[in-house]
């Protein structure tokens, strides 16, 4: 049964429960969180701040613990961080004393100096920050390192990669541009990608499904299915009807708490 | 404000301040003795450098710096170290290191003459007691200050202790290892003339001591100059090395 499980879905998160200890309390961040995820699947996630989209990202990739459920990659309970599983997070967190070109080649220790060199090369310019290798993090705007950190987190070329809400810090013109890259590359290497974001409409315009997330606790309100053709155009019927549901929830939420 | 206008607003200070003496030495009846004018001071400074003395006593108390601030760099850098990858080593160490920091330098000089007498060594231990301590709580705090989410990063990429150290720590304590490196420098240079003042048989604070007692207040005087002058240049000389050993900072600089 898990074995036919490992094959098909490459994440399996099953009765995920995760508290934190604040102030000696404990508060539960993540409830009963049930996601599988196909190889080659653009899984986004939409919700309120603080809902605990980040800290599972972070499950996912190992970086945090958890007690309560089962999380998988390829079948396996991940116990730690993996090669094949890549983060882009919130803030860029590129190493300040290394030049962009160092800090995109940051996972590449395996690779050779020409290789490593061509690798970077490439995804600077998929990121359009060819002209930039030699600059310092601190000469760059906050939306160019972003684009900085989102090559070095396509650089290992992973299979799975996690998103946290990568494109907050791009203008719109350069999201929008950046959107239509990361499908690309999502389709040539197919990659596994999962995405947190405020953005709903991006949310629609990426995710084969979109993950809508309710705060304190974090729990899954719904899943919803991206037909593949309507969720990309932009201003579609379709894509309006989405994007009213996706509405609807979080307008929902606000009656409920006004009424209690 | 542009560059020549900056140098010539520092330069006003001591314009004044040696008009000031110049008068005082010139239209009040101040003994010589005690003020001597700008000219003898000149004087001296020349014939000491003349008969050699002044650079022998010069070379003396620089070779004890270099030699005190050395020990002082290897024992800072190194607990520093050990305590910003340890909490263990920081809470086995830290409450006995504070303690010991309150006492001031020139209270253990007693002690550490009645220990190792005037020679050599008492002079590069009370160099390592004052300099090893700044050095020790900057490098401790560039550690302990590093990022979160950097050390996430290197998680993430599947960093080994020792690629977390070298990578991640290191490079993020760099500049504040430096200004520790820089104040141990300045300290080093304060305490051996503390030392060379109360307990020497050569150096520059022995010169000074030994002028003052036969009321030789330029020769006193010439040697502070030198030290002032002499810590500057050390100064300024560290200062071009780490700018070379971190050139993000000076970016992050040139930005503003």
């Amino acid at each position: 049964m898990t074995e036919n499980k490992a094959i098909e879905y490459i994440i399996n998160v099953e009765h995920l429960n995760k508290q934190f200890i604040i102030d000696k309390q404990p508060m539960d961040i993540l409830k009963d969180i049930n996601l599988q995820i196909k190889k080659g699947e653009f899984i986004t996630i939409v919700g309120h701040s603080g809902c605990g989209k980040s800290t599972l990202l972070k499950i996912i990739c190992g970086l945090v613990d958890y007690k309560d459920g089962i999380v998988e990659r390829n079948g396996h309970a991940v116990a730690g961080p993996g090669p094949k599983c890549g983060m882009v997070f919130q803030d860029h967190r590129l190493m300040p004393w290394l030049k962009i070109k160092d800090n995109v080649g940051f996972g590449l220790k395996s690779l050779s100096k020409p290789e490593r060199q061509e690798t970077v090369k490439r995804y600077l310019d998929l990121v359009g920050l060819s002209g930039f290798e030699n600059s310092y993090p601190s000469q760059l705007s906050g939306g160019m390192s972003q684009r900085a950190a989102i090559a070095r987190g396509l650089a290992n070329k992973p299979t799975i990669l996690l998103l946290d809400e990568p494109f907050g810090a791009l203008d719109a013109l350069t999201r929008i541009q950046m959107q239509k890259e990361i499908l690309r590359i999502q389709k040539e290497e197919k990659t596994t990608m999962i995405m947190v974001t405020h953005d709903i409409e991006e949310a629609i315009y990426l995710g084969n499904r979109i993950v809508v997330m309710s705060a304190r606790p974090g729990e899954i309100k719904e899943i919803i299915d991206v037909d593949p053709v309507e969720g990309k155009k932009r201003n579609g019927k379709r894509f309006n009807e989405y994007k009213q549901k996706i509405y609807n929830y979080f307008f929902e939420n606000e009656k409920e708490r006004e009424v209690s | 404000m542009n560059a020549v206008k900056k140098n010539m607003l520092g330069f006003i200070v001591p314009v004044l301040i040696l008009t000031a003496w110049y008068c005082c030495t010139v239209f009040t009846n101040i003994p010589n003795s005690l003020l001597p004018k700008i000219s003898v001071v000149f004087q001296s400074f020349q014939e000491m450098l003349l008969s050699g003395q002044l650079l022998e006593d010069l070379g003396v108390s620089i070779g004890r710096v270099l030699k005190g601030f050395l020990c002082s760099a290897l024992a800072g850098l190194t607990l520093g170290a050990l305590m910003g990858m340890s909490k263990t080593v920081t809470a086995l160490l830290l409450p006995t290191i504070t303690t010991i920091r309150q006492i001031p330098v020139i209270a253990w000089i007693p002690l550490i003459i009645l220990w190792a007498g005037i020679g050599e060594e008492s002079k590069v231990v009370i160099i390592v007691i004052a300099a090893s301590f700044p050095i020790l709580m900057n490098t401790l705090s560039g550690f302990t200050s590093t990022p979160n989410g950097l050390v996430e990063v290197a998680r993430l990429y599947k960093l080994n202790k020792w690629q977390t150290f070298t990578k991640v720590y290191l490079p993020h304590a760099l500049p504040q290892i430096l200004v520790g490196l820089k104040l141990g420098l300045g300290v080093s240079w304060m305490a051996l003339v503390a030392a060379e003042l109360i307990a020497a048989s050569s150096g520059i604070g022995y010169r000074m001591n030994d002028a003052r007692s036969i009321m030789r207040s330029d020769k006193v005087m010439v040697c502070m100059i030198v030290i002032g002058a002499v810590g500057i240049l050390m100064d300024k000389l560290l200062s071009v090395i780490f700018e070379r050993l971190t050139p993000w900072i000076r970016t992050a600089e040139s930005k503003e």
